[in-house]
């Protein structure tokens, strides 16, 4: 009956009828049986009964099988052969030695391998065996290449796996998948099989057999989740957060180290509890300069560490300023005071924290009781000037200098000079109380200020001159452009007199008296410099606010004050936006073995866009003090280059750049930019069996650390049976023979109703 | 009203209250940065209340650590001079003339750009007299700013001491009205002769005398003067942060 050809067969109905026809007959058949069995149910007999039952069953059983005309179809199937992709991690974590002192975990994949070959080759039989390497892109591979050193910078599990399932030939199905890993992800599967990774497994349907790799007895101190903003604000404390992981040091004491480009900003010390122990380490600081620096948390490097690179974990900070945060102690209430406390107020970028000295000891309010008439406020000198000091970006005097003990500040000179020196920026306005006038030298506070006290105050009203360098400086650059700033200083009033003062050497003078001089040189008014890493700046006189007030005498508006202090603010809390040449790292922080890029947009004095202006710059390591490289280039229309250096060696780098256009020196600038040691991949070397175990679990496969001996027995699913070829039905219902069993069915019911009386 | 009785006694006194002031003025630093009040000279009788000018200044150098030069400077309303003196005094007796164009631009600038304004009625008129005329002219000079009474709150009852009313020679309206210009207020306004009540004869006797209240009443018109010389000088110094919990504290 069976043909050679065909290898499978089914039972079907070759009935021509639709389907709802076929059914309304068979209901037809089940209601006559019904009634014939309704019509004998008085049949005392029951026996009669039964039979007369089971004769009218069996005749409607005979007429439904040749309504159905049952057949048997003859097939032609083939099974088509499934695929079983073999996985193997080829991210840089397998180059950890598998144990201590032992080869690769790469290398023990590749002998496993050749172990397990035969059974693969078993396997070839009902499943094509495809063997992939992912790191983390999934690429064919061959046992040889395996034994090459894995370099791939993340492992991602999750996506090897969907990638096998999508790749193979044509429409092959995915049997099963092995996968050898150390589990390592730090991707999506980095938190353990939860969530969508969760879901995008059991979509799968696919059993993923799991082999680890690697022992977990490794010893490794390792740097691990650090948290921090990108960004800070200056003089504001700033909490960054790692975690150590130590592995093999129970017991052991690991100092940690916060350093920012070499100086050291914090330390702690943490215990390892147990073998594999992870302690969270917080340090809080306050950054006390604009810019962006290089951050670096440091644990040692012990014997026998499996990696030395995940040591050290650097980061950049790019510090702001929040609204600038002023403080304002003002000697006595004055003009002077007045309007520069109404333009700091008006400014919606400065946070103005002010004291006034209102009343000293030789003054008498003629009151009974101060505390109830009078609205005065003790001086909180120790809280302003030395707890609360750092917490300021700009402090000003404003003719601020008493001898009186009580208001005196001696004692907090030095935190003041100490302040600007750390980064702090300072302005002294003058008066009849400081700067040569008045008792209180302030000696100490003296050294952080550009100019030096030389002598009696002239009273003499004056109109300023502006210095060539006050001529270019943004402080004194109220005007666009050098003719305007010229023409806008020279349309302002005389000052009815000025603190005799004498330039330091390294200050720049902005303004000077036309006439006066001290020492043969003219006597400043307005002088800036860097002290230390801060700034400071003197004005020389208690008159400014003639510029605010009475240079609206003549009925024309005039801005210049509100500009002159406005451009002082911002160019002693370093606005970068006063600079003529801006240093950005492009990327900020750089993963190992990648380009160190830098945008630099160089501007002209008036601060149009500098354009074909030369750019240098040097990358400069901060752990060597040494220059590494550097790059030229000059600008385009925009004023802006990008630059890019080979990728350097791991740790802090500066990017000190400067620019010239034709003999026109543009100004220097810098940024700062961290290569990383270690990427995330070889930052952490321990081994996840607890990972590869559930993610076997969530598809239906089995976990094992990797067999000393040959492949296991793995779950795969079976090859699907695939009809392929012919098929011939042969009919069941035409034989003689069924034709006599229905017409003796009926035919006995017929005989038996007429014997018992019912026809 | 009526004027004390010149006694070579008060003479000495007040001679030699006023001693201290000159001696401070011996180390002056450019009188101009010092607390020197102008005024406002205008065509009515504008002089009436210079002791009490030069009165409320002395008491502000005694009291505070603000540095004066006590002679009040009388301006014209049109004097460019007036923008060295960031302190105007606007007082008078009686009706006075609309100003000139001239002098309303002027002040205006003057006010707009930081001047400060003390107006003060010496005739403590309400509705005539130089009320009358004092509210036709600010409403020229500051015309989207009207006068508008100034809230207890307002720091200038806190600039210096802790005051609730607003006292002068004589009391007919309790609180002070002002214009502001933003948050400043550009323009105090008192109708009880706060002038009167500070002014002395050159004898150092007292002027006037003050009513309801005497020399208390007196004692509070002082403190006021000085509390709007330090709120011209300080603006809102005492409604900084820092000051509040403590200001309030002592006001319970």
């Amino acid at each position: 009956m069976n043909s050679p050809s065909f290898n499978a067969w089914k039972l079907v109905t070759l009935s021509p009828l639709p389907p709802w026809a076929l059914v309304l007959l068979a209901l037809g058949l089940a209601l006559g049986v019904a009634l014939a069995a309704w019509g004998v149910r008085r049949e005392p007999s029951r026996g009669r009964r039964v039979l007369l039952w089971a004769l009218r069953v069996g005749a409607g059983l005979a007429a439904l099988f040749f309504l159905l005309e049952p057949g048997i179809r003859h097939l032609q199937v083939a099974r088509m052969k499934n695929r079983v992709a073999v996985l193997v991690d080829r991210s840089a974590s397998m180059s950890f030695p598998a144990e201590v002192g032992g080869r690769t975990r790469s290398q023990e994949v590749a002998d496993f391998l050749e172990r397990a070959a035969p059974r693969l080759a078993e396997l070839q039989d009902r499943f094509t065996v495809e063997l992939y390497g992912f790191d983390p892109e999934l690429a064919p591979m061959t046992p040889e290449a395996l034994k090459t050193p894995a370099r791939a910078g993340t492992t991602d599990l999750l996506a090897a796996v969907r990638a096998a399932a999508g790749a193979g030939q044509g429409s092959r199905k995915l049997s099963g998948v092995l996968l050898f890993s150390d589990g390592a992800d730090n991707t999506e599967l980095k938190a353990g099989v939860v969530g969508r990774a969760r879901a995008a497994l059991a979509d799968l349907n696919v059993p993923v057999s799991t082999f680890t790799v690697g022992q977990e007895t490794l010893k490794d101190v390792a740097v691990e989740g650090l948290k921090v903003d990108d960004f800070a604000f200056v003089r504001n404390s700033l909490t960054v957060e790692v975690e150590i992981h130590g592995r093999g040091f129970a017991g052991q004491d690991i100092p940690v180290v916060l350093s920012q480009e070499g100086k050291t900003v914090a330390s702690k010390v943490v215990r390892m509890e147990s073998a594999d122990d992870v302690k969270p380490v917080a340090f809080t600081f306050t950054p006390d300069q604009t810019g962006r620096f290089v951050y670096t948390m440091t644990v040692p490097t012990f014997p026998g560490e499996a990696v030395a690179e995940n040591n050290t974990r650097s980061f950049t900070l790019k510090v702001i300023r929040d609204r600038v945060r002023v403080l304002l102690v003002v000697g006595r209430p004055s003009w002077d005071e007045r309007y520069l406390r109404g333009l700091l107020r008006q400014d919606a970028n400065v946070d103005l924290v002010s004291f006034y000295i209102l009343r000293t000891l030789s003054d008498d309010p003629g009151v009974v009781n101060d505390q109830r008439e009078l609205s005065l406020i003790p001086f909180p000198m120790e809280e302003i000037f030395d707890t609360k000091l750092d917490t300021f970006d700009v402090v000003i005097f404003q003719n601020f200098g008493h001898s009186d003990p009580s208001l005196s500040i001696a004692e907090y000179e030095r935190n003041l000079e100490r302040y600007v020196h750390n980064g702090g920026a300072f302005v002294m306005i003058g008066g009849d109380s400081v700067l040569g006038e008045g008792r209180a030298t302030m000696p100490t506070l003296m050294e952080a200020l550009p100019v030096a006290a030389a002598g009696p105050a002239n009273l003499d009203a004056f109109t300023p001159r502006l210095t060539p360098e006050g001529l270019r400086h943004p402080v004194t650059g109220i005007g666009m452009g050098a003719a305007s700033t010229e023409a806008a200083w020279a349309e302002l009033p005389p000052i009815p007199g000025a603190n005799l003062t004498q330039a330091r050497p390294g200050a720049t003078v902005l303004l000077d008296h036309p006439h006066l001089t001290v020492g043969g040189k003219n006597a400043p008014l307005v002088a800036v410099w860097d002290y230390g890493r801060g700034r400071s700046l003197v004005m020389a006189t208690d008159a400014s606010w003639y510029w605010a007030f009475a240079a609206h005498k003549d009925g024309s508006p005039s801005r210049a004050y509100d500009r002159f202090w406005g451009n002082a603010l911002r160019w002693l809390v370093r606005d970068p936006d006063l600079t003529t040449l801006k240093v950005t790292a492009d990327p900020p922080s750089v993963e190992p073995g990648r380009p160190v890029g830098v945008v630099v947009q160089a501007r002209l004095a008036d601060y149009q866009p500098a354009q074909d202006a030369q750019v240098r710059v040097e990358l400069f390591s901060v752990a060597t003090q040494k220059p590494v490289a550097v790059q030229t280039g000059t600008t385009g229309t925009d004023g802006v280059v990008r630059l890019e250096f080979e990728p350097p060696a791991p740790g802090p780098y500066k990017l000190l750049a400067s620019a010239k256009k034709g003999e026109t020196d543009l100004g220097k600038g810098e940024d700062a930019v961290a290569v990383r040691a270690v990427g995330p991949e070889l930052s952490d070397a321990s081994v996840r069996p607890e990972l590869m175990a559930q993610l076997a679990k969530e598809t239906g496969g089995k976990s094992y650390k990797l067999p000393r001996d040959g492949l296991p027995d793995v779950p795969l699913l079976d090859p699907p049976v695939v009809e392929v070829g012919r098929a011939r039905d042969q009919p069941l219902w035409d034989r003689w023979y069924y034709l006599v069993a229905l017409i003796a069915l009926l035919g006995a019911e017929w005989f038996a109703r007429r014997r018992f009386g019912y026809v | 009203m009526s004027a004390r009785r010149l006694t070579r006694r008060n003479l000495l006194l007040g001679t030699a209250a006023l001693a201290p002031l000159l001696a401070r003025r011996a180390h002056a630093f450019g009188e101009k940065n010092r607390f020197i009040p102008a005024v406002a000279r205008h065509k009515g009788r504008w002089d009436t209340r210079l002791s009490g000018l030069r009165r409320i200044t002395w008491e502000l150098q005694r009291r505070t650590s603000v540095e004066v030069v006590p002679d009040a400077r009388p301006f014209p309303l049109s004097s460019p001079d007036l923008f060295e003196y960031p302190f105007l005094y606007f007082g008078g007796e009686g009706e006075f003339p609309p100003l000139e164009e001239a002098e309303v631009a002027n002040l205006r600038r003057y006010l707009t750009y930081g001047g400060f304004m003390l107006a003060d009625a010496n005739d403590a008129s309400d509705g005539a007299g130089f009320d009358a005329s004092f509210r036709r002219e600010l409403a020229r000079v500051l015309p989207q700013s009207p006068l508008a009474d100034v809230p207890s709150k307002h720091v200038v009852f806190k600039s210096f001491f802790l005051l609730d009313a607003a006292p002068g020679r004589v009391l007919n309206k309790p609180q002070l009205m002002g214009c502001n210009l933003g948050k400043r207020t550009a323009v105090l306004y008192s109708q009880n002769d706060l002038a009167g009540a500070w002014s002395r004869n050159e004898s150092g006797d007292f002027e006037f005398d003050v009513s309801p209240g005497g020399e208390p009443q007196r004692e509070l018109a002082v403190r006021l003067g000085i509390n709007v010389c330090m709120y011209a000088l300080c603006l809102d110094y005492k409604d900084d942060a820092v000051h509040l919990p403590l200001i309030l504290n002592k006001r319970r």
